[in-house]
């Protein structure tokens, strides 16, 4: 064994820097899928404004 | 099917980084071939116990004794240990997928979704973590004002902690240095048996002061379901499993890392309600406000209580000011594709540690500003984290689902009804709150 092998040689191949740098393959999302997603960030978004808002209008 | 993450045969080209985790997984490996379990655990507990008690923040240790000062025992005993078993639900699933993909929740959002869904998800972060850490400020700035200290102190003492734990390039140093100090939230809980003697009847006040307000009632559950599970934690855990090279064979202690976690945060946090409630019969919430908690309860239980309180906020404060502070740094080094890493030094990984120090460094400067409303941004960070915390959720709950990343690691179906039942009381609680408060505020309804 090499001393470069026995240094790393508790790591898992897939835990290398190396390969975790690689990005993972992309999914492509079902239209209904997307749809929901973007439900769920408009949402969000929305009463986050709100919520801001909100406290802004408090402190007033 | 075609595996999401492939391995060629040769030895890929070797990092400091490498080197370092595979000397932690050594130790891990001999006690797992010597059969030193407990061993073995005291090396793999760290993200979950972090996790679980780097959200006993300032803010939400403030927000248990303000309900226990307001509203008694009654309904918040069974309630807080119910919220952190959700918790351990969602906080699993962060262990699970980092253990198994050895990436960070950030970089496995962007790529496997898109670069739009992985931004939006570190946008929100950003902003929780922003307006969450200027909340830690104020907690050890209330802490250190007993003491006779002010907000520089409070400011030194905070981004000094930050930079302390960089030091050493290694993310088992900053994660013992963490734990160690995280293990003095058990503060609360000393607190607490000071001040039972001074409980008179919060302890049998049962429903009998829940607020008659539909608003205060939405308020009082988002901002507790705020105190209990939030976006960054799941940032963390999952970013913090992968840094610390955790992998499938450990899933099961990292289970009861995260247990532990759950139960001594429910502990500590009932501690903060129990000394928040001696103040039930002595003003109150009012008390609570105009005094400052650690001096209104040092007028009912004594200055040891009230000490020990103050001493727990400036714990509390400071140790999310850590665990926060790397959330962001693991999402913005993550969605950017750079280092990010504990185990990568300062020159090496310089965005995730500029991101780490920058975040607290400007929460930091808001607290120094005259006149800032920092009262009411510590109350409402835990309401804006409720908020925005579904869309995490989902996209967790997406990626422990992918078979194609975790295969036989996916979550069950018990798994799924949970999360997903979760997910939709957050959004509800969160959505109700929200739209309520602004109907009032435009006087469409009245309060």
């Amino acid at each position: 064994m090499t001393e470069e092998e026995e240094l790393i040689m508790h790591l898992e191949r897939d835990q290398f820097v190396a390969e975790t740098s690689r990005p993972v393959a992309r999914v492509a999302l079902t239209p209904l899928g997307r749809a929901g997603l973007w439900a769920l960030r408009v949402f969000a978004v929305a009463v986050s404004g709100i919520v801001i808002y909100t406290f802004a209008a408090a402190l007033h | 099917m075609r595996p999401a993450i492939s391995a060629p045969l040769a030895l890929p080209p070797l990092t400091e980084q490498d080197a370092v985790r595979s000397a932690d997984r050594s130790r891990v490996h001999e006690a797992r071939a010597g059969n030193r379990r407990w061993w073995l655990l005291w090396l793999l507990v760290g993200p979950g116990i972090l996790a679980m008690l780097g959200e006993n923040d300032g803010p939400s240790m403030l927000a248990y004794a303000s309900d226990g000062a307001q509203y008694g025992l009654g309904i918040f005993v069974p309630f807080v240990p119910v919220l952190f078993a959700l918790a351990f639900v969602v906080q699993e699933m962060a262990m699970r997928v980092g253990a198994v993909t050895h990436r960070g929740y950030g970089e496995l959002v962007l790529q496997r979704y898109g670069s739009a869904w992985g931004w939006f998800a570190a946008a929100d972060l950003t902003l929780t973590n922003l307006i969450t850490l200027i909340a830690e400020f104020v907690a050890i700035r209330v802490g250190l004002a007993y003491f006779g200290l002010g907000s520089l102190v409070a400011v030194a003492l905070g981004l000094a902690a930050v930079l302390f734990t960089f030091s050493g390039g290694r993310y088992w140093r900053w994660e013992r240095i963490v734990l160690g100090l995280a293990l003095f939230n058990g503060l609360f809980l000393v607190a607490a048996l000071l001040s039972s003697s001074h409980l008179g009847g919060a302890s049998a006040a049962g429903f009998s002061h829940l607020p008659g307000s539909f608003n205060t009632l939405l308020l009082l559950l988002a901002s507790t379901i705020g105190a209990t599970v939030t976006p960054w934690m799941i940032f963390f855990q999952q970013g913090a499993s992968a840094d610390k090279g955790m992998t499938p064979r450990d899933i099961c202690e990292g289970r009861w890392d995260t247990a532990a976690g759950a139960v001594l945060a429910a502990l500590f946090g009932l501690g903060a309600l129990v000394a928040g409630a001696a103040l039930l019969g002595h003003g109150g919430i009012s008390a609570f406000s105009q005094a400052g908690f650690p001096s209104a309860l040092g007028h009912v239980a004594g200055g040891a209580a009230a000490s020990v309180f103050a001493l727990g906020l400036i714990e509390a404060g400071a140790v999310a000011i850590l665990t926060i502070s790397a959330s962001t740094a693991y999402a913005a080094a993550e969605c950017v594709g750079v280092a990010h890493s504990f185990n990568s030094s300062p020159r090496e990984a310089v965005l995730f540690y500029a991101a780490d120090f920058g975040v607290a460094a400007l929460a930091a400067v808001v607290i120094l500003i005259p006149g800032a409303p920092l009262l009411s941004i510590a109350l409402n960070a835990n309401v804006l984290a409720t908020v925005l915390l579904p869309v995490s959720l989902v996209f967790l709950i997406m990626l422990a689902n992918d078979r194609g990343l975790m295969g036989r690691h996916a979550n069950r179906r018990s798994t799924n009804a949970v999360a997903i039942a979760v997910a939709t009381l957050v959004g509800a609680c969160g959505a109700a709150y929200g739209i309520d408060s602004f109907l009032q505020t435009i006087g469409v309804v009245s309060s």
